[in-house]
């Protein structure tokens, strides 16, 4: 029941405390414009290329969206808390760690799932891709996952956070690895092997493949397989990323950094 | 000419709150007050937090519009003439931030002596001098993340000195500092007065007023409540005497019954680590000792004497209004 | 002539802050080429290397408007988180010429990106840039900087009375790549859409680098480059003065 409450309550309030995210004057740039100007982008460079469809670029670049706040979320959850030299106060609480982590993961889940769809819907209207009603149940799920996977890669990010100070940075270039590797814009097939084979290790790449084919008119049954991948992948690096943050919270209790702002 | 002029110079602001349906509330900082600060004098704006001394000085140094009244550096009008008046004026304030921290000192006095237009010609020779004077010779190289925060102060005087304003403005210079660097700076101040320099100084402490003025303005709630020498201020209470008392812990009502004891003309409290000291003001030759301690009833008292007032209790009776 | 002394010692100065700075400075190099990357993979599967070198000049681009962009309109946030808005206000100095260097030296900066770009396409894309008029390519991208640093100056100056500016400010990154056709040709867009790219002087910027490299005549955009940067800082300096005005009236310059 406790850890519950830490779960609930403490997720919400250090989510707001923290960055304040839900004023609209970042949501909207942030959550709205940036991810709807991304879809439009690689779009028309599709477009001038020749390579894919405007679904592919849709797809890919609404559901990269997902992963954007789970990273710059969990992240800015440590860093600003050492910011704001709360971290301390925080890690000698006798809280349970994972349920202590893992709620402040729960809105930052759902702000990556309703950008997401936002993304879709509205990127969807203005270039005119058609996806199917049927496929929406079953895009929803998938979008959920992948916000659940990339929190668990936001995760290693914020157990980074114990060490580096810059976590906006860091989440800064996972996201940009995320565009280049997870097949976002660019098939996988049209990346070198060992890129690809890199790409199939990390959160988003099944995510985004399973939802281009529901898109596409293929039935959940279909993409099981890779919903399935991306959720087995999600859950490793959940457990990695809180491995990480209890080995960087011992060691840097060591060390003593742990207050240095 | 005075130097410094304000005319029922007045200031307010608004605050807004809530998103959807916005309250506004207006907040009287300054309520038109007038004061005058004669050339070569150092004066000093004495008040408690939240009295206005701030909002005055950002108003005459040209960072606040007034909402109504005048103000004149040297005879330019602090809203119409701008510009002169920055020319004229030196504004030095508190705190540790204001300073490009990534640079060092001399970096950050060779970018304001270029906003100020000092002529290189000019700079090579003032720079050097004014390090010298702040005392921050030898350190201006490293990059002023580095320095305490009495070197950051100095750094900020430095820089309100670098186009050799005639009128200087310095807003609670020496908070937060400690006893040896506080008085270091004051013996600073000090000199900027002896150069012929008008200074205007705002501060919470009273012996710093009393060691620095020429003349103090008391600023209390956004009015001027007494205006006059260091002296003058204190024959307002030469006629009482002031009696101190610890005490362990103040029981509920005690104050009260304090102050509604015949012949006490004023009350204040403060709050040490374990004790509250009362400061009791009476007319002389009133002997009340015993009948206050009668107040306090049973609670432990330590130390109790009667003295002279001081600058303070002229302050304190002054804020308080008694 | 002071007034160009001021610009010249403020760019310095700021020149020599970022240059402290290493950390940020790392990510606004790696974050264009991460996007540049992208580019260069789509842009590769036409086997055209003129496409190739289109699109590793406009992605090279990219940096000068990201670390522009972002940094510009959080500029003033900068200055008052600093503390330090109050002391330049109340400095004589006109305050157009005080942000000028600021957002001056944030295009300037870009250059490296710029450069880092092109030899990421260099190296690991085998996109070979050969210039065709090396002179004018020399005149076309400082005078991109300058027209990309005066558009901040704008910016900076528009979105002053916002707390959050900054997040407006990375999300005009995309909208600017899109219009200004750093990786598209404008000719793909609704036809409402030209006038917006013609206002904005990076559209003619990148045009200019272009056909200085490409071949053709990069004269009439740097033109077109340099009266729209002298627009925008005319326009920018009217409005200093309203904010300035405005911000000493609201009491707005000392907040966070």
């Amino acid at each position: 029941m406790t850890s519950l409450r830490i779960f609930f309550v403490g997720g919400l309030t250090s989510y707001r405390a923290l960055f304040n995210w839900l004023t609209p004057w970042i949501l909207i740039p942030s959550f709205l414009i940036a991810p709807l100007f991304q879809i439009l982008l690689f779009a028309y460079i599709g477009r001038t290329t020749h390579l894919e469809s405007d679904r592919f670029y849709v797809i890919g670049n609404a559901l990269q969206y997902a992963a954007v706040p789970c990273l710059f979320a969990m992240g800015n959850t440590i860093g600003g808390e050492r910011f704001q030299h709360t971290l301390p106060l925080v890690l000698t609480t006798p809280a349970g760690r994972l349920p202590l982590f893992i709620g402040r993961s729960v809105p930052v889940i759902a702000n990556g799932f309703v950008v997401s769809g936002f993304a879709l819907v509205t990127g969807s209207a203005l270039l005119g891709v058609h996806v199917p009603i049927s496929a929406v149940a079953p895009l929803v799920l998938v979008a959920a996952v992948t916000a659940f996977s990339c929190t668990g890669l936001g995760l290693c990010n914020a157990a980074l956070g114990l060490r580096v100070r810059e976590t906006a940075v860091t989440s800064n270039i996972l996201f940009g690895f995320l565009l280049v590797f997870c097949g976002v814009n660019v098939p996988l097939s049209s990346l070198p092997a060992w890129m690809s084979t890199i790409a199939e290790g990390l959160p988003l790449t099944h995510g985004i493949a399973a939802a281009r084919q529901l898109a596409g008119g293929a039935g959940l049954g279909k993409v099981a397989g890779l919903v399935g991948a991306e959720l087995l992948i999600g859950c490793i690096y959940v457990v990695g990323g809180y491995a990480l943050l209890r080995l960087m919270e011992i060691e840097s209790r060591r060390r003593g950094t742990l207050e240095i702002a | 000419m005075a130097a410094i002029e304000a005319e029922k110079l007045r200031r307010t602001y608004r605050q807004t709150s809530g998103f959807v349906r916005r309250r506004t509330k207006t907040i009287e900082a300054v309520r038109g007050i007038d004061f005058e600060v004669n050339e070569g004098e150092l004066f000093g704006l004495l008040g408690p937090n939240g009295a206005g001394k701030t909002t005055t000085i950002k108003m005459l140094v040209t960072l606040l519009i007034p909402t109504s009244g005048a103000a004149r550096v040297l005879g330019h009008d602090v809203v119409h003439s701008a510009r002169t008046v920055r020319r004229n004026i030196g504004y030095v304030f508190g705190g540790d931030r204001g300073a490009y921290e990534r640079l060092s000192g001399l970096d950050n006095l060779r970018y304001f002596s270029e906003l100020y237009g000092v002529p290189p010609k000019v700079q090579k020779r003032r720079i050097p001098e004014l390090l010298e004077l702040v005392g921050l010779m030898g350190r201006e190289k490293e990059r002023v993340e580095g320095y305490s925060r009495g070197m950051k102060q100095r750094l900020h005087i430095a820089r309100g000195l670098l186009h050799d304003p005639p009128v200087v403005v310095l807003d609670e210079p020496t908070i937060g500092l400690d006893p040896v660097g506080a008085r270091e700076l004051r013996n600073t101040i000090a000199e900027l007065a002896q150069a012929g320099k008008t200074v205007l100084l705002t501060t919470h402490y009273m012996y710093e007023a009393d060691a620095l003025c020429d003349r103090i303005a008391v600023i209390a709630e956004g009015e001027i409540v007494a205006e006059g020498t260091p002296t003058a201020l204190k024959s307002v209470v030469a006629d009482r005497t002031v009696v101190e008392i610890e005490a362990y812990g103040l029981p509920a009502g005690a104050l009260e019954r304090v102050r509604a004891s015949p012949g006490v003309t004023s009350v204040s409290v403060e709050e040490r680590e374990h004790v509250q000291l009362l400061l009791v003001q009476a007319p002389k030759g009133l002997e009340l000792t015993q009948q206050l301690l009668g107040c306090l009833g049973d609670v432990r008292v330590g130390r109790v004497a009667a003295r002279e007032p001081t600058l303070e209790d002229a302050y304190v009776s002054l804020v308080t209004g008694s | 002539m002071k007034a160009l002394r001021l610009v010249a010692i403020g760019w310095l100065f700021q020149m020599k802050m970022l240059s402290r700075s290493s950390f940020d400075g790392l990510l606004g190099i790696l974050w264009p080429l991460f996007f540049a990357t992208t580019a260069f993979f789509m842009f590769r599967t036409s086997h055209d290397s003129r496409a190739l070198l289109y699109a590793a000049l406009g992605s090279s681009v990219m940096g000068i408007w990201s670390s522009t962009s972002v940094a510009a309109s959080s500029a003033l946030q900068r200055e008052r988180w600093y503390g330090t808005l109050e002391a330049i206000v109340g400095t004589p100095a006109h305050f157009s010429l005080v942000l000028i260097p600021i957002t001056l030296a944030m295009s300037t900066v870009g250059i490296y990106s710029m450069a880092a770009t092109l030899l990421w396409g260099r190296f690991l894309f085998g996109i070979g840039v050969h210039i065709v008029h090396p002179l004018l390519f020399v005149i076309a991208v400082p005078t991109t900087v300058l027209a990309i640093g005066l558009l901040g100056f704008l910016l900076s100056v528009t979105v002053v009375r916002y707390r959050t500016a900054w997040a407006l400010g990375n999300a005009l990154e995309y909208p600017v790549w899109l219009v200004c056709g750093f990786l598209v040709p404008l000719s793909l867009f609704p036809d409402w859409v030209r006038p917006i790219s013609w206002a904005l002087a990076p559209t003619w910027g990148v045009r200019a680098i272009r056909q200085a490299a490409l071949g053709g005549a990069p004269l009439w955009p740097v033109a077109a480059c340099i009266g729209l940067a002298a627009l925008y800082g005319i326009a920018g300096t009217l409005l200093v003065d309203t904010v300035l005005r405005s911000a000493r009236r609201t009491a707005t310059l000392s907040l966070t």
